[in-house]
């Protein structure tokens, strides 16, 4: 049970634990049946409720006053749990399918339960009081969403369901014609949370906020009085991101509604790590997007380490059933569990006829390697097979942006025969390009000729396929005399440079006196630094004088202040030179 | 006065994918336009006529699209668990679809309702299709079978129970009523005959196949499974002609173009690759954000609509010929062609006299500049924005005419910090390109002869100088990398002529050493 389920379980503790209502108590299901009872002040298991399903539970609510729990399960019943005994109370089929959604009513009479179709029981006699279809697919939410008792037509809750982006609201009416939903909200993706302030009487609104599968908050407020046809639209939307130039979304997981209206209790990152915060919102924007700067690197790196691990033994339960797409997450899950369930019952020999199909190759792929290194490498060796295969150049990027020699060399050691030749052309094609990226494809293909030299050898034609490589480096490295000639002399010039210019800052007195040679006065003011206060009519040679002056004083402290002035001076000086020097070229 | 030559630009072979008429053909489409569906979106069907709406089939739903609409003209909800297979009848009248829940539904495409339903499949029917003849429907499901249903009475004509796993593809033949094929994950292709009530052809995929595609000739069959792609010759009764396999995960959608003469395939690992029917070389490839799972071209390739497991429907339009008309509009200003070729036809008589009048010669600005001994200007107009980084090889040309001259050296003296900033930039670009470095470094080492006195002076050139450097160091390390790969490769090619051992190790090492020298005799010896 642990292995394949582990996934989606956590995810409900999760839910879960949002809606504890026993100060203490938490109340978890699990795969196997069992609800497990935690107390958080105890910090340990208060008691496990055992015996009361055959499936997985999908949910639980607690009673609002009395110690019950109630429970919805794979085995579409529904258990009501004393938790004075720890027992069972009663226990009633609810559904034909799973029971994936409970809801209690605040005053403790009625409970809502839900497959595809929601059921509104009466909780004295555990018989059905309404029946509202609609779904198509299986109900994930349930909540009530008025405080009014049921025969006052003005109670109303609401639901949403796996694959749909909007959020029914329906009401309970007295005369029992309630056969669609009164209003619905739109949403951008499938509801994943949801939290609301239920309406007390008709003049307050509901509030309501919603996080959708793909990370947006919406907040939602609304007068619930009858139907209204157009499906709503939310008053506010949130969304987050991060930091970088170019920003990345970061997913928000829940939100919580409090009792001040302009702010909400947002979780946001990663599920292994998320961040609370309490946010003020300014709902009278319809867009919102808030920058923060989440480290996602260690929990991001946690959860590929436990994929790697999770994955294969996935694939030997053969729990993935949508042949081929061992790589990626299907997004249809419903279907896929539903037929899941059918294969399992009836048919066995599924597990051979899937070991036939392409399968075969992941295990083989992902489970072999332990360490992490070797991992890398593997995975590499596997990318640049299938980046050479579909000729895909992100791939392709991928691997050979690499700097590591060791994985350079343990990849290429890995690579399939029939793979060199394409790795060889491909390379070819990257070598001619910038040095700074070539530099890195000249390792590989070294690393090519050192690990496959028998293999290359051993082609009959040879120098065809090997040609054009040869010729492409021959035209390249021509000038390599030359250019090693030319780095030289540059080099020579710019340590000079370099040196003239440490020189430069330790001796400084008679060097500018040197640059400044057009300005005859200043060697004057340097001869004697009084008169330089009557030049006063000419403001550059005054500052000049003055940063002389100062340097005359403090040496050390002023020589940086003065020297570029200096030398942008002489540069002019030199431009007029040469401008001149042109003119008559020219001629 | 004729004399002068104008300055030879020497073309050289561009670097780079070559672009051919595919890619031209296969880029002419606007930017794609992006919709999101319900669940992932396993089919896409053209309508035959016109307008040519689509049918997506994701999850629940079946959604027809308006050739140019982003919301759907209409669309089927009645389904009680996952829907597959939308597709329309030859007359776009009647549209037929699969479901989760093994009964096969019929629609009138104005319609709501379901016509009719076909029940008798006892598992998910994931094909369905219409026979030619209008009148009978093709269905295969999860429970091994591919079953014919009259229309009319929704009653079941035969039962095929010849595969033995899941049927998972299948297309009716277009020209005969009684032809059908279907594939399946037991990995085997039959075409039955409706006649004969069992199948008369078999063919083995290898892998679990996944789609098929008829020819619009219908003797080859092309057929997607595993990470393969196969072409097979029914009429040399089932041959297989060609195995592609460019994709590195499971090939889900096949199409062909318009003209049959292309022919599509998408898969998982989120490529789209298009392939030439005569050669079936790949010439051209898309890339999507995630895994395709169905793909289809409108008629005339007016737009490609791909559908991916991320439930996004991606729908990219042809780019109009209005665009490419407006530039043709621009450059109708001109005089038209008949006006220059005016009278260039007319045959002189016997006792005409003809005047040659003289071609008037045509110079580019730095030619003019260089016929007027402006070597300076020459080279600034050689170095002009647009002709720097669009056509270095004409600004090289200029360099190598003034080195020819004599008179680089004046040319590139006596610039201020900007522009020799600027032909520093262009010496940092083109210097490690072999096809300039000769001339190139020429000039920068006159260069640095040149402003030797005023290096130092000016932060932009200092840096720019620094850079140069850093680059040719780059350069040196990566050319002696190179030399090293030179060394390895000869030792082998040497390796593999066993006569030519005494004379090759010699060569290798004259590589090593001397660079240029040894590596110009090469190839004479290896010729020999």
């Amino acid at each position: 049970m642990l292995c394949f389920q582990e996934g989606p379980q956590r995810k409900k503790r999760k839910s879960e634990a949002v809606q504890e209502e026993k100060a203490d108590l938490l109340a978890m299901g699990t795969a196997a049946g069992s609800v497990l009872i935690y107390s958080t002040a105890k910090g340990a298991l208060h008691c496990t409720l055992d015996g009361g399903h055959s499936g997985g539970v999908n949910c639980v609510q607690w009673h609002p006053e009395d110690g019950l729990l109630y429970s919805g399960s794979d085995d579409t019943n529904i258990v009501e749990w004393d938790l004075q005994t720890g027992k069972a109370r009663s226990k009633w089929k609810a559904d034909r399918a799973a029971v994936t959604s409970l809801s209690v009513s605040p005053d403790g009479k009625l409970l809502l339960s839900a497959g595809q179709i929601i059921k509104m029981w009466d909780l004295d006699t555990k018989e059905v009081y309404r029946k509202f279809t609609g779904h198509s697919s299986a109900v994930t939410t349930l909540r009530f969403a008025t405080t009014r008792p049921p025969d006052s037509n003005g109670l109303y809750f609401l639901s949403g369901a796996a694959h749909e982006r909007l959020l029914s609201v329906w009401q309970v009416r007295q005369d029992g014609k309630d056969k669609n939903s009164v209003v619905s909200f739109t949403l951008t993706d499938e509801p994943q949370h949801i939290d609301l302030v239920q309406s007390n009487n008709k003049e307050e609104a509901v509030r309501l906020a919603v996080v959708c599968k793909d990370g947006q908050l919406h907040l939602f407020e609304h007068f619930l009085n009858g139907p209204c046809k157009k499906p709503l639209s939310p008053s506010c939307s949130v969304q987050m991101s991060d930091t970088k130039d170019s920003p990345v979304p970061i997913p928000l997981l829940a939100a919580a509604l409090t009792a001040d209206k302009l702010s909400v209790q947002l979780a946001y990152g990663n599920h292994l790590q998320p961040v609370m915060e309490r946010v003020e919102i300014n709902t009278a924007e319809r867009h919102i997007c808030l920058t923060r700067d989440v480290q996602t690197s260690l929990s991001l790196t946690m959860e590929t380490s436990i994929s790697k691990v999770k994955t294969p033994i996935v694939n030997n339960k053969s729990k993935v059933l949508v042949p081929g797409l061992p790589g990626h997450q299907a997004p249809v899950k419903g279907t896929s569990e539903k037929r899941k369930k059918d294969t399992d019952t009836k048919e066995i020999s599924i597990v051979e006829r899937l070991g036939e199909i392409d399968l075969s190759k992941v295990p083989s792929e992902k489970g072999a390697p332990k360490g992490t290194a070797s991992l890398q490498t593997d995975n590499f060796a596997v990318l640049l097979v299938q980046g050479l295969e579909s000729n895909d150049a992100s791939i392709l990027n991928k691997v050979f942006q690499t700097r590591k020699e060791m994985v350079i060399k343990k990849t290429v050691a890995r690579l399939p025969l029939p793979a060199v030749l394409p790795l060889v052309e491909e390379l070819t094609k990257r070598l001619q390009g910038h040095p700074f990226t070539a530099v890195l494809m000249v390792r590989w293909l070294k690393a090519v000729l050192m690990h496959h030299t028998s293999y290359l050898a051993s082609l009959p034609d040879l120098v065809t396929q090997l040609g054009v490589l040869y010729h492409m480096i021959e035209s390249r490295v021509k000038m390599f005399h030359k250019l090693t000639k030319l780095h030289g002399k540059l080099y020579l010039l710019m340590t000079q440079v370099a040196t003239s210019d440490s020189s430069n800052t330790v001796t400084e007195v008679d060097h500018t006196a040197k640059l400044v040679y057009e300005e005859e006065s200043s060697d004057e003011d340097e001869a004697s630094g009084d008169e330089a206060l009557r030049d006063d009519e000419d403001s550059d040679n005054w500052e000049e004088d003055e940063v002389l002056e100062e340097k005359m004083e403090e040496e050390q402290v002023d020589k940086e202040e003065g020297d570029p002035d200096i030398r942008r001076d002489s540069k002019e000086n030199g431009e007029e030179d040469m401008e001149h020097g042109n003119e008559s070229e020219e001629e | 006065m004729a004399s002068f030559k104008p300055t030879k630009v020497q073309v050289y072979p561009k670097l780079g994918e070559k672009v051919t008429q595919d890619t031209l053909y296969w880029k002419n489409y606007k930017a794609p336009l992006h919709i999101k569906e319900f669940g992932a979106i396993t089919n896409i069907d053209f309508s035959p006529v016109a307008p040519h709406n689509f049918a997506v089939t994701a999850f629940t739903r079946i959604h027809i699209y308006g050739p140019f609409s982003q919301e759907p003209v209409k669309s089927f909800t009645r389904f009680k668990d996952t829907a597959y297979c939308g597709r329309f009848r030859s007359d776009g009248q009647l549209l037929v679809a699969g479901c989760e829940d093994s009964v096969v539904r019929l629609f009138d495409v104005s319609g709501k309702v379901a016509l009719r339903m076909f029940k008798g499949h006892t598992k998910a029917v994931h094909v369905a299709d219409f026979i030619s003849d209008r009148y009978q429907i093709l269905t295969g499901s999860d429970d091994y079978t591919c079953r014919l249903w009259d229309l009319p009475n929704a009653t079941e004509l035969n039962t095929y129970q010849e595969h033995t796993d899941y049927i998972r593809c299948g297309v009716a033949s277009k020209l005969n009523r009684d032809l059908f094929i279907t594939g399946s994950y037991d990995h085997t292709l039959k075409l039955f005959d409706a006649r004969v009530d069992k199948s008369v052809m078999t063919m083995d995929h290898g892998q679990p196949v996944e789609s098929l595609l008829l020819y619009p000739s219908e003797g080859l069959l092309v057929s997607a499974g595993g990470r393969n792609v196969k072409v097979w010759d029914l009429l040399k009764g089932g041959q297989p002609l060609v195995s592609l396999k460019n994709h590195h995960k499971t090939v889900t959608s096949l199409c062909l173009s318009s003209s049959g003469q292309r022919l599509l395939s998408a898969s998982l690992d989120r490529h789209v690759k298009v392939y030439n029917t005569t050669n079936y070389k790949v010439v051209h490839n898309f890339d999507y954000a995630a895994s395709i799972l169905s793909l289809a071209l409108a008629p005339d390739d007016e737009s490609i609509v791909v559908g991916m497991t991320n439930s996004i429907l991606s729908v990219k339009h042809r780019k109009s010929l209005e665009d490419s008309k407006e530039i043709s509009g621009q450059q109708r200003r001109r005089p038209l062609y008949r006006v220059f070729v005016k009278g260039k036809n007319h045959v002189p008589k016997q006792d005409d006299y003809l005047v040659s009048k003289p071609v008037k010669q045509h110079l580019a600005k730095y030619d003019k500049q260089l016929k007027k001994f402006n070597v300076t200007k020459a080279l600034d107009t050689a170095l002009e924005t647009w002709t720097r980084h669009r056509k270095p090889e004409i600004t090289v040309a200029v360099m190598k005419e003034l080195d020819r001259r004599g008179t680089l050296k004046n040319a590139l003296a006596g610039r201020d910090e900007q522009a020799l900033a600027r032909l520093l930039n262009f010496l940092i670009g083109n210097v490690v390109d072999p096809r300039f470095a000769p001339v190139l470094v020429t000039a920068a080492e006159m260069i640095l002869d040149i402003y030797r006195s005023v290096i130092g002076q000016s932060p932009v050139v200092d840096r720019q100088l620094l850079r140069l450097q850093e680059l040719l160091e780059k350069e040196i390390d990566y050319q002696q990398d190179l030399l090293e790969v030179m060394g390895m490769l000869d030792t082998m090619f040497a390796s593999s002529f066993p006569r030519m051992e005494v004379p090759c190790p010699g060569i290798s090492r004259a590589n090593g050493l001397a660079g240029g020298d040894g590596i110009t005799s090469r190839p004479q010896i290896q010729a020999t």
